[in-house]
């Protein structure tokens, strides 16, 4: 089974959009089973609203998404009891994380009463400057060692390739830590991982509708050197275990 | 074109791909990647890998160099460059020194020059490339890396056909993952046979 372990659905304040039916067409071109969805960011930037989008979509197709809640550390108690709603009432069973466009440090203190005693894994938006880089990343995952934390990107987000080194120390630091492939161009990277930290931690994922599960899939479809059965996990085997439960 | 900046690191490194490109006639055209703050060195290490070794363009990388795209040591390489009608093809991603703002400076100071944006912009700056080469005719957009097929379409739509050339950025990416994204981009027979071949086979064709 194929798993694309990062998409979007709703309409984002930046104008990205994508509706659950599209999403799904796209899928089925690449030929990809199911898929991790999470809320965009609406124009409202009520959380809320995009929550209850997603768990809609989630209805419509139970068998091919799983649901991801996305809250706002910014907003104190109020988040907490958001994620709370969103993987209790409506069934979500992950924390989606963006602190570029929620604008706060992944490691911030406020960060951490979302993460004590969760017991769903949580996806982070990785590789953005000054807040969510790898290492910053890494430091989260420390802090939380019995929580899942994937990273988007490689946990690196750079067209010259300068932050893997920070996104491999922080996946040999962290057990709890693994990687997603999205938008990742750098095959050697992808394939460094499986081979230096196991292909348990590499998670094929597209970020649709912001890359192409067309493209993004190839990465892993197509890289020359992972043996059959590492391709299997990073291309599902990894998301059912880690992120569909 | 080597990954380090010349005369650093290796001062063979002409040599080395001069080599490479020796040995595979017809396949293979070098690029000189050189670090501008050699000055009266740097500039005769161009002059010799243009008429002496063959070599057809100009690689910059602002990043590793920490030369500005606009400092007066590039644009003396640039208009080097230029004067055997050898494009330049600089690092052009989401870094300082390498955005497509900074690169399109050296653009605008040498219009006689051909300049190449490689990653077309990387992961955030692709929008950019795309405005600051409609602003600048001599500036072409590469498509190396840079991970949107449908950025390629919105640059051929805009640029015209003649503007964007297929890269790989090889070994570092799969060539074959990277053609298949030009041809996800669906720009039609006419407009795919020019970025994927015919642009650089013009513009390789015209240094001398």
């Amino acid at each position: 089974m194929t798993v694309d372990s990062l998409t979007f659905v709703g309409e984002s304040i930046s104008g990205a959009k994508a509706s659950a039916e599209e999403l799904l067409s796209r899928l089925d071109e690449a030929k990809i089973d199911r898929a991790v969805v999470c809320p965009l960011k609406p124009r409202s930037s009520l959380l809320e609203e995009a929550n209850d989008i997603v768990a809609a979509a989630v209805r419509r197709y139970p068998d091919r998404l799983v649901g991801f809640a996305r809250v706002d550390p910014n907003l104190g108690d109020d988040a907490v009891r958001e994620l709370h709603r969103a993987t209790g009432e409506l069934g979500l069973r992950g924390l989606f994380l963006h602190p570029w466009e929620e604008t706060f440090r992944i490691h911030d203190p406020r960060v951490d009463p979302l993460l004590e005693g969760l017991t769903v894994p949580v996806i982070v938006a990785a590789g953005y400057p000054w807040l969510s880089e790898g290492l910053q990343v890494g430091e989260l995952a420390r802090r939380h060692p019995g929580v899942t934390v994937v990273a988007t990107n490689g946990c690196q987000l750079n067209i010259s390739g300068l932050g893997q080194v920070d996104a491999e120390l922080a996946l040999a630091g962290n057990a709890n830590l693994a990687v997603q492939t999205t938008g990742v161009y750098r095959e050697d990277f992808l394939e460094g991982v499986a081979a230096r930290f196991g292909a348990e931690r590499l998670l094929y994922a597209s970020g649709f509708p912001f890359f192409d599960p067309r493209l993004e899939v190839l990465r892993v479809r197509w890289a020359p050197n992972l043996d059959e059965g590492a391709r299997r996990l990073v291309l599902g085997g990894n998301a059912e275990r880690l992120l569909l439960g | 074109m080597t990954i380090v900046d010349a005369p650093e690191v290796n001062p063979d490194a002409l040599e080395l791909i001069a080599e490479a490109c020796a040995a595979y006639p017809g396949r293979l055209d070098a690029f000189a990647r050189i670090h501008p703050w050699y000055g009266d060195e740097s500039l005769a290490l161009l002059e010799r890998a243009i008429v002496e070794l063959g070599f057809k363009g100009l690689k910059l990388h602002p990043v590793t160099t920490i030369a500005h795209p606009a400092g007066e040591d590039t644009l003396r390489l640039i208009r080097k460059a230029a004067e055997h009608s050898a494009p330049t093809l600089f690092h052009c991603g989401d870094e300082p020194l390498a955005t497509p703002l900074a690169v399109a400076r050296a653009a605008a100071a040498c219009p006689e020059a051909t300049i190449i944006l490689g990653h077309m912009g990387g992961y955030a700056h692709v929008d950019e490339a795309i405005e600051v080469a409609e602003r600048h005719p001599n500036i072409v957009l590469e498509t190396s890396a840079m991970p949107y097929p449908d950025k390629i379409r919105a640059a051929v739509g805009r640029l015209g056909p003649e503007r964007v050339l297929y890269a790989s950025d090889g070994p570092a990416c799969s060539p074959r993952i990277e053609v298949e994204k030009v041809r996800l981009a669906g720009l039609g027979k006419d407009a795919e046979r020019l970025v994927l071949g015919e642009n650089a086979k013009r513009l390789l064709d015209a240094v001398s």
